[in-house]
């Protein structure tokens, strides 16, 4: 298995694990003319849920965009994103995974992966960016489940040299002020 | 664990609900099966299910089958972005979870592969964020 050296020290322990006693499902449908980020971010707020895990079930876009990996060769980092590719609709959600949590300064970020299928059957997917991603007439459903007393923050990481999520204990944080 | 077992089907039901969750993240140059299993044994879930996860591979290898016939498909990165990843935790003989993880990939030209995540061949690249919850079967209350 091939390794690669990070830009910055390994920080320890190796992998972050909280443990949370109990949460509920929740099953949502976003409508069509809504951004797919946007509009879960929004809905899941307002219902009080600041972390959660979330599976995309199915859905349609009337457009949408996703980006892909690649080597960093700026050596900065050992990978980044590309630049965005741009479906056109119908384009179908086939399945996807985000996480719901709160930037560095407590506002709600999801993170979204996603695969979808465009009108010709060609399958696509990545990193799904917010405000870009516009539900089609199917709109979207999702499950969500829901993290109560503990969940995700963004914490800059000089290991990867990212901001990414960290698991973080304790009940959801108000929104920043 | 005790399973129904459907004569007809020769299907095999647990009747079961969800418990305790996990948010977990696993950092770089660690498999991820491996990883999601460790991660599994320290938060006390031997048997559970993947509820979402969000990530990044080095390097990926999928398998197909098992036995005479079966492949492997390997997909080189760095910059692999795991795009769904779904599966579940089930005990071993010695009560450790032991992960059965399946889902799709995208590459660094965009292309999309799917398949089963083979132990010890998928490193983390940048991070999995993942949020695992226990299934607790009827007969093990």
């Amino acid at each position: 298995m091939r390794t690669l050296t990070q830009p910055g020290t390994p920080s320890l322990p190796r992998r972050v694990v909280r443990p949370i006693a109990e949460g509920r499902s929740l099953r949502v449908r976003l409508p069509a003319g809504a951004d797919l980020l946007t509009g879960l971010t929004g809905a899941l707020v307002a219902q009080g849920v600041t972390d959660a895990g979330v599976q995309l079930l199915g859905g349609d876009f009337a457009s949408m965009q996703y980006l892909t990996g690649q080597p960093d060769h700026t050596g900065q980092r050992v990978a980044t994103y590309g630049a965005p590719t741009t479906l056109e609709g119908p384009v179908r959600l086939i399945g996807g995974n985000c996480i719901l949590g709160r930037d560095a300064k407590g506002a709600p970020l999801l993170h979204c992966h996603a695969v979808v299928a465009d009108r010709a059957g060609g399958i696509h997917g990545g990193h799904l960016p917010a405000g870009v991603c516009i539900l089609g007439a199917a709109g979207a459903t999702a499950m969500v489940t829901v993290l109560g007393t503990a969940g995700f923050q963004v914490a800059y990481d000089a290991e990867t040299n990212y901001d990414i999520f960290q698991p973080v204990p304790g009940p959801a944080r108000e929104a920043a002020h | 664990m005790e399973k129904r077992v459907d004569a007809a089907f020769e299907a095999e039901f647990e009747d079961g609900r969800f418990g305790r969750l996990a948010a977990i993240r696993l950092k770089p140059n660690q498999d991820l099966v491996e990883g999601v299993e460790g991660a599994a044994a320290e938060a006390g879930i031997a048997c559970g299910v993947v509820r979402a996860a969000v990530g990044s591979l080095v390097d990926a290898a999928l398998g197909y089958g098992e036995g005479e016939g079966a492949s492997v498909v390997t997909v080189e990165g760095p910059g692999i972005e795991i795009l769904t990843l779904a599966g579940e935790l089930r005990p071993d003989a010695e009560g450790r979870p032991r992960a059965f993880l399946q889902g799709t990939i995208s590459d660094s030209d965009a292309k999309v592969y799917g398949g089963e995540f083979l132990r010890g061949a998928n490193p983390i690249c940048i991070t999995l964020e993942l949020v695992l919850q226990e299934w607790i079967p009827d007969s093990a209350a």
